[in-house]
């Protein structure tokens, strides 16, 4: 797999006005700011709101620029959504999106279309994510002309610089989706991203419909397509295994609010909110004698159309129900959960935590009552 | 919160005699491309009691070997060439029709990777699992029913009774898994096929599922055929792992065996390419290239154009021993051996077998005929749910 220089420039040209205003030194790229996205539940026939699934509840977090910020948690948690809303393709409740300085949602008409050029997205599913009726050569060019960067020659020189940077043959941009493998079509959908010079990406599960050895080659790949060009990504996944290696800082999300965030190492070497723990825990080593004890919640994730009340994590967590065996009976309540009498602490049950600095790092923040 | 880690269990002695033998099966599918050879040469042993992982990428043969067991694959297409599947000494493959839906269900039982297309959403759960038991069991439906209940409460599902009645949409995909667990485990199967069984799951419910098949496996006594890529789900889960590359078994050894010492560049190679949690590796490992298509193997040794052995090996080997290839759009030298013959699984060293030219020892080793009753002594992963009673009747309990 040729991951050398490319000998065709792939730079996008230089355009006058890119729409980017300039970065403040030492500012974030990104910033999210209380970011909420609620689907409405309709019923009936006249299809009145009868409810709201809280997909993403208050998430704020930042991203320098070429860093990455790992996003995890499990199915329905409300990770995807997050990617989604940043890059507005989904539109928000509330909260604020800050893009080099300003409110991505402030944008609107030219504005908004020359500054998307800049915040990209790869799939998951190499396979649904490209059109199988245009060329490869198309899927990438098309951005490229309708931003109004190159045309003709110099735009298919761009593709094949764009095909060899990501490991594929420039003579492939003549060929249709279904003629290639799994990993290649996921080369391809990056070299799509990147065909406008992003400095964002949302890297949405990017791997996880790879085999194990091809999935090594992707990372590695926009690994260095990020040291290169300096591109921040948003990496979403679930395997903690990946995420840990990808990224500078992770993000854990429970139904639609993040629990946990500290940077890789830390999170992992001292995670600090009970999910994380569990979530930790519950990655099979590949270790026949694997020394760490298991942490198996009970319970299944809540629906977040109606989650619990206090701590969103309280029904399943080990921690309260340690921390309420130890307690008064005053400071405790008895709940129901997965057909199981248990007490819980009362706090965990009535007040929602707020995401606070933990013992540890700087930076090392969660949401829980009982954990320091 | 504190638990025996890795507590030692009294396994019962590991047979002498296989449940189930594989010998030197070859199948063979037509396409429009010609034909395919999905599975060559396989052969597998499994005991009672015993979980034997298939591992591989893929493409590379393992579902097709797990359906070739039970008879599941539509011929035409698909035709078996040669080789034998016997279990308790009956070869399955010489079963007529009925005799072999008496098998399916009863001594073997399969759960599939995807929970959601592998129930009826027209049936409930309840009519689902009873219709396997009225089948096998010879029972009435009043007693199927309460087997039922049963066997959802068996795998931890609340309210057992209401559940029967719902329909597969109502469950969430884990709860689903459940319930495909629960409808396999009915009949009280001698061998489990679990085709990806937690694949599809978070891992906080993979966990849940994982642990509930080492329940059942302990207080049953089934064997269990594990089909997976994941090789954390393999070193936690199996005693006896089998690599599949390209429709072979290139690896064959007892777990430890296995991870300690990976002796196939392939096994090698998948092994570093996986991230490891807490490990902060700067850059993985990677195999180059792409997983072969059935339909344009190379000639050789099915990995020679992706093994870095191989090229080693070349560059300091004399030009008339190697040969070029073009693999990836790249040229570059492999030994010519590995180019033009495939190396068959033979024992390098006692109890392992792998199938590589350049491994020390291949010439003078013997075909190996996998036939491993090895069993872990020790459970795993010694599991905290939360609930100190539950933590420390579970070190209690003899198993």
């Amino acid at each position: 797999m040729s991951e050398s220089a490319p000998t065709v420039p792939y730079a996008s040209a230089p355009v006058k006005n890119d729409g980017r205003d300039p970065l403040p030194a030492g500012a974030p790229l990104v910033e999210v700011r209380d970011l909420k996205t609620h689907f409405p539940i309709r019923k009936g026939v006249l299809a009145r709101t009868v409810g709201f699934v809280k997909a993403v509840d208050g998430v704020s977090f930042t991203i320098a620029p070429g860093k990455t910020l790992g996003l995890v948690g499990e199915s329905g948690c409300g990770k995807t959504t997050v990617g989604r809303t940043i890059l507005r393709l989904i539109p928000k409740t509330s909260g604020e999106v800050i893009y080099r300085g300003r409110d991505f949602f402030a944008y609107q008409g030219e504005t908004l279309r020359r500054l998307r050029r800049h915040m990209q997205i790869v799939f998951q599913d190499p396979v649904s994510s490209l059109n199988p009726r245009m060329t490869i050569g198309n899927i990438i060019g098309e951005p490229i002309e309708v931003h109004g960067i190159a045309k003709g020659k110099a735009k298919r020189d761009m593709v094949a610089g764009l095909l060899q940077r990501v490991g594929l043959d420039p003579s492939y941009a003549l060929r249709y989706p279904h003629e290639f493998s799994g990993g290649q079509r996921q080369r391809i959908g990056i070299a799509r991203a990147l065909a406008l010079g992003p400095d964002f990406i949302v890297c949405d599960e990017p791997v996880s419909a790879l085999d194990v050895s091809i999935q090594s080659q992707i990372l590695n790949l926009l690994d260095d397509l990020q040291r290169e060009r300096n591109i921040a990504y948003l990496f979403i996944a679930h395997n903690l295994a990946v995420v840990e290696h990808f990224s500078d800082e992770v993000a854990v999300m429970y139904l639609g609010r993040i629990v946990e965030k500290a940077s890789s190492r830390e999170l992992y070497a001292n995670p600090k909110h009970p999910y994380t723990m569990a979530l930790l825990s519950a990655v099979p080593e590949p270790n026949p004698r694997p020394k760490r004890q298991r942490i198996v919640l009970k319970g299944e994730v809540p629906s977040p159309s109606k989650p619990p009340t206090g701590c969103p994590f309280h029904p399943r967590c080990p921690l309260t129900r340690q921390a309420a065996a130890e307690a008064g009976a005053g400071d405790t309540v008895e709940i129901t959960s997965g057909g199981e009498r248990i007490r819980v602490l009362s706090k965990c049950k009535n007040e929602m935590p707020p995401l606070e600095q933990k013992q540890g790092e700087d930076g090392h923040v969660a949401a829980c009552w009982v954990t320091k | 919160m504190t638990t025996a880690a890795a507590t030692a269990t009294a396994m019962p002695k590991p047979s002498t005699k296989a449940l189930l033998e594989v010998r030197d099966l070859n199948i063979a599918f037509d396409t429009e491309r010609g034909e395919i050879r999905p599975v060559r040469d396989v052969s597998l042993s499994i005991f009672p009691g015993q979980t034997v992982a298939v591992v591989g990428e893929s493409g590379c043969g393992k579902s097709v070997t797990a359906m070739s067991i039970l008879r599941l694959i539509p011929q035409p297409p698909g035709k078996v060439l040669s080789g034998s599947i016997s279990l308790d000494g009956h070869d399955l493959l010489k079963l007529d029709e009925r005799d072999m839906r008496r098998v399916r269900g009863k001594d073997i039982a399969m759960i599939f990777q995807e929970p959601m297309t592998s129930l009826n959403p027209v049936y409930t759960i309840g009519e689902q699992i009873m219709e396997a038991v009225v089948l096998h069991q010879r029972v009435g439906k009043r007693e199927a029913r309460e087997i039922a209940e049963q066997a959802l409460r068996d795998v931890g599902i609340a309210d057992p009774e209401r559940r029967l009645d719902e329909y597969p949409h109502q469950m969430s995909g884990g709860m689903r898994q459940r319930v495909m667990i629960a409808m396999a485990l009915s009949c009280k199967p001698k061998l489990l096929i679990a085709d990806e069984p937690t694949t599809a799951l978070d891992v906080t419910i993979q966990a849940q599922i994982l642990e509930l098949l080492r329940k059942l496996q302990r207080e049953q006594g089934m064997a269990i055929m594990l089909i997976t890529h994941d090789l954390g789900v393999v070193a936690e889960n199996a005693d006896v792992v089998a690599v599949m590359y390209a429709s072979r078994i290139v690896e064959c050894a007892k777990v430890e065996e296995l991870f300690d010492h990976p002796q196939h560049p392939y096994t090698q190679g998948l092994f570093r390419s996986v991230p490891k949690l807490g490990a902060h590796s700067e850059r993985l490992a990677t195999i180059p290239g792409t997983v072969p298509n059935p339909a344009k193997f190379p000639s050789g040794c099915k990995f020679h154009t992706r093994c870095p052995l191989t090229r080693e090996l070349a560059a300091k080997a004399g030009a008339e021993d190697t040969v070029e290839v073009v693999s990836g759009g790249e040229r570059f030298r492999v030994l010519r051996r590995c180019n033009v013959e495939e190396p068959e699984l033979r024992d390098i060293k006692p109890a392992h077998g792998a199938a590589c030219h350049q491994i020390e020892g291949y010439d003078r080793s013997r075909v190996m005929v996998p036939k491993l009753a090895d069993k872990r002594e020790v459970v795993p992963v010694a599991v905290i749910d939360g609930d100190p009673e539950a933590v420390i009747k579970q070190q209690e309990q003899p198993t």
